[in-house]
C-alpha cells in the first residue's frame, strides 16, 4: 500500500529568516497510522504540520526545497482547496481556526461544507452530529467570538472534523482543554483513527503520545533526531537533552529496574503501570 | 496581602452565571493553584481580584477593602493579571516598551525601572530580545513577554492565567523559577492551569471550580487523593498519582521516586510479616 503522506527532502525556511526551520527532512505516514510528532518549543512541530496541509509553500512565504505528497497529489503543485478535502488540520491557536465571518458556531461549523457546496439537509446533519461528538450542542446559537479559550478550541477541532477528512493533522489543539476534555478529544481523534483516518498529531503530553501514537517522531532544530515506537524513543535517556520530557510511566519502569525491582519492559500507559505496582505491592 | 471572597456571584451581560456563590479566603505567599473545567469560572473569579470584573452579588475585600472602592488601574498596581491569550495583551512594538509600560504609568520611579528590566527580562528568557517586535516572538515567548510586563509593575500578587499550556520542559522549568522568584520576594502568585502534574509539583494548595462553584480546595495532597470527586469537574490527578491510587495506595504521591519508595516500604512491611 502506498504510503498517504510522504516527505522527500523537504525543507523550509521562512521569508527574511536565516535559519531553516526543516531541514532535509524524509519520512513517510502509511495508511491508518497515527503518527505523534514532538519536540521542544521552536523545534519546527507547526512548521510540519502546515507543510503537509500545503500551507507551506502557498500561504506562508519562504524557500521550499524538496516536496510533499498528500495521497498521490504533490502539495507545492496543487491548491490548498484540493488539498482540504483530503487533509483536515487543526491549528494550535483555535483563533487562527476560525473563518471570522460567521456569527454563530452552528455556521462557523458548517463554514467549510458550505463552501464545498453540501446540500443543506446533510449539513444541517452533520453539523448536529458533530456538535454531539466535541459536546458544543448547546454553544451552536452563540457567537464564535463569545466563547471561552476551551469551547473555541471544541469548536475548532470540529469544524475539521466536520469535513470528514482522510487524513487529519493536529497541532497542540487541547492546550486550553481541562484534562478530562482534552482526553475525551483523543478518544474521538483514536476512534477516527480506529475507522480508518490517518492521524499525524503534535503535542506536549508525553503520556498521551505514549499511549495514543503507533510511531513518535521527535523534532529538534528542524531535524528529525527520532522516529520509531513509543517505547524505543521514550527508553532513550538521551531525550531529554532536546527538551522533551519522558512519559511519567517509563520513568516508573525505569526506576523499578534501577532498584532491582522488576526486569521487564517500561509501562507505555496508566494501566499497565498499574498492573506492576500492583503485583509489587502483592508479593 | 489577604483577598477574602465572599459569596461572590457574577453574571455576564448575556444573562449566563459564571460563578454562583465562591467564599475563600487567600493570603500569605504561598503560592495557590486554581483548576476546574473549561467554562467551572476560574477566569472569571481571577479577574474580580483587580476588579477587571466587579461583583454581581457578594464581596470580594483586599486587605479588609472591598475591591468596589477602587479603580481597576489602582488596584493594578497591587494585583497583576497576565492574561490567557498574549495577543489580548500585547499591543506595542517591542519587548522593552511592553516592559516598562506598565511601571511608567504606574508612577514607578525610572531609576527602578532600569534595574528591574534586566532581571524580569532574564528570568522571562528575553534578556537578548527586548528591542524585538513582540508580534516577532513565538508563542512561549509572547507568554513570557506578557508575563513579565506584569511583573514590572511589582504587584504585590501576581494572576497567571493558564500559562502552562503550549510550554516545553524549558518553559515549564521557566515559569517554576518565576513562581518560586515571587514567593522569594514576598509576592504571592495564583495560577489557573490545566496541567496536574505542574500544579502538583510546585503548589500546596489548589483550588478546584465546577459550574461557578468552589468543588474542593485543600492540600494538593489531599484533594489530589479525592479522584470521584475531581472527575465532576472533569480534572483528574497527575500521572504518578493515578497509578498510586490505582494500585490501592491510601496516600496521593506525585514523583516516581517517592511512588518507588511507598513500593519498597510495602514489600518490607510484607517481608516482616
Amino acid at each position: 500500500m502506498p504510503a498517504v503522506i510522504q516527505v522527500e527532502n523537504l525543507s523550509f525556511r521562512y521569508a527574511e529568516a536565516k535559519k531553516y526551520a526543516l531541514k532535509d527532512l524524509n519520512f513517510s505516514v502509511e495508511q491508518n497510522e497515527f503518527l505523534c510528532i514532538i519536540g521542544a518549543n521552536g523545534s519546527g512541530k507547526s512548521t510540519l504540520c502546515n507543510a503537509l496541509m500545503g500551507l507551506i509553500p502557498s500561504y506562508f512565504s519562504g524557500k521550499m526545497k524538496g516536496k510533499v505528497t498528500i495521497m498521490g497529489e504533490t502539495t507545492s503543485e496543487t491548491t490548498i482547496g484540493n488539498l482540504s478535502k483530503k487533509i483536515g488540520l487543526v491549528f494550535q491557536n483555535p483563533f487562527n481556526q476560525l473563518s471570522y465571518t460567521t456569527s454563530t458556531v452552528e455556521e462557523e461549523l458548517a463554514y467549510g461544507l458550505c463552501n464545498m457546496g453540501v446540500p443543506r439537509d446533510e449539513m444541517a446533519r452533520r453539523v448536529k452530529e458533530i456538535a454531539k461528538i466535541i459536546r458544543v450542542e448547546k454553544l451552536l446559537k452563540k457567537n464564535p467570538l463569545e466563547l471561552s479559550g476551551g469551547q473555541v478550541q471544541r469548536v475548532a477541532i470540529g469544524s475539521a472534523l466536520i469535513m470528514k477528512p482522510s487524513v487529519l493533522v493536529l497541532d497542540e489543539c487541547t492546550t486550553q482543554l481541562d484534562p478530562l476534555g482534552s482526553e475525551e478529544v483523543f478518544d474521538i481523534v483514536k476512534d477516527l483513527n480506529k475507522d480508518g483516518v490517518t492521524v499525524v498529531m503534535a503535542d506536549h503530553d508525553m503520556e498521551r503520545v505514549a499511549r495514543c501514537a503507533d510511531r513518535v517522531l521527535v523534532m529538534s532544530d528542524g531535524e528529525i533526531i527520532a522516529l520509531d515506537t513509543p517505547r524505543a524513543v521514550f527508553e532513550n535517556e538521551e531525550l531529554s537533552k532536546h527538551g522533551v520530557d519522558m512519559p511519567d510511566y517509563i520513568r516508573f519502569g525505569i526506576a523499578l529496574r534501577e532498584e532491582k525491582l522488576y526486569e521487564g519492559l517500561s509501562p507505555l500507559t496508566e494501566t499497565e503501570a498499574i498492573i506492576i505496582g500492583k503485583e509489587l505491592v502483592s508479593l | 496581602m489577604k483577598i477574602e471572597v465572599q459569596d461572590l456571584i457574577h453574571t455576564y451581560p448575556s444573562g449566563e452565571t459564571a460563578l454562583n456563590g465562591i467564599s475563600l479566603v487567600i493570603e500569605g505567599t504561598t503560592p495557590v493553584a486554581v483548576a476546574g473545567q473549561n467554562g467551572s469560572g476560574k477566569t472569571t473569579l481571577v479577574k474580580h481580584f483587580n476588579r477587571i470584573l466587579s461583583p454581581t452579588k457578594g464581596r470580594v475585600l483586599i486587605d479588609g477593602v472591598s475591591t468596589t472602592e477602587r479603580s481597576t488601574a489602582q488596584w493594578a498596581k497591587k494585583i497583576g493579571y497576565v492574561f490567557q491569550n498574549p495577543d489580548d495583551q500585547l499591543f506595542l512594538n517591542s519587548v522593552r516598551k511592553e516592559f516598562e509600560f506598565g511601571p511608567k504609568r504606574t508612577g514607578i520611579p525610572p531609576e527602578k525601572i532600569e534595574k528591574m528590566l534586566p532581571i524580569v527580562a532574564d528570568l522571562c528568557g528575553l534578556g537578548d530580545k527586548l528591542e524585538i517586535h513582540p508580534f516577532d516572538l513565538t508563542a512561549t515567548e509572547k507568554k513570557f513577554c506578557t508575563i513579565g510586563s506584569v511583573m514590572m509593575i511589582d504587584p504585590n500578587v501576581v494572576i497567571f492565567d493558564e500559562p502552562t499550556c503550549g510550554q516545553d520542559i524549558e518553559g515549564n522549568n521557566r515559569l517554576i523559577s518565576i513562581i518560586r522568584y515571587l514567593r522569594n520576594n514576598g509576592k504571592l502568585c495564583i495560577t489557573i492551569s490545566h496541567d496536574m502534574k505542574f500544579i502538583a509539583k510546585n503548589f500546596e494548595r489548589v483550588v478546584v471550580l465546577c459550574k461557578g462553584q468552589v468543588l474542593t480546595d485543600g492540600f494538593c495532597k489531599d484533594v489530589f487523593a479525592k479522584p470521584t470527586i475531581l472527575s465532576q469537574s472533569f480534572v483528574s490527578p497527575p500521572p504518578i498519582c493515578r497509578v498510586a491510587l490505582g494500585m490501592g495506595l491510601k496516600q496521593s504521591v506525585f514523583e516516581t521516586e517517592e511512588l518507588v519508595g511507598c513500593i519498597v516500604q510495602n514489600m518490607k512491611r510484607r517481608n516482616k510479616k
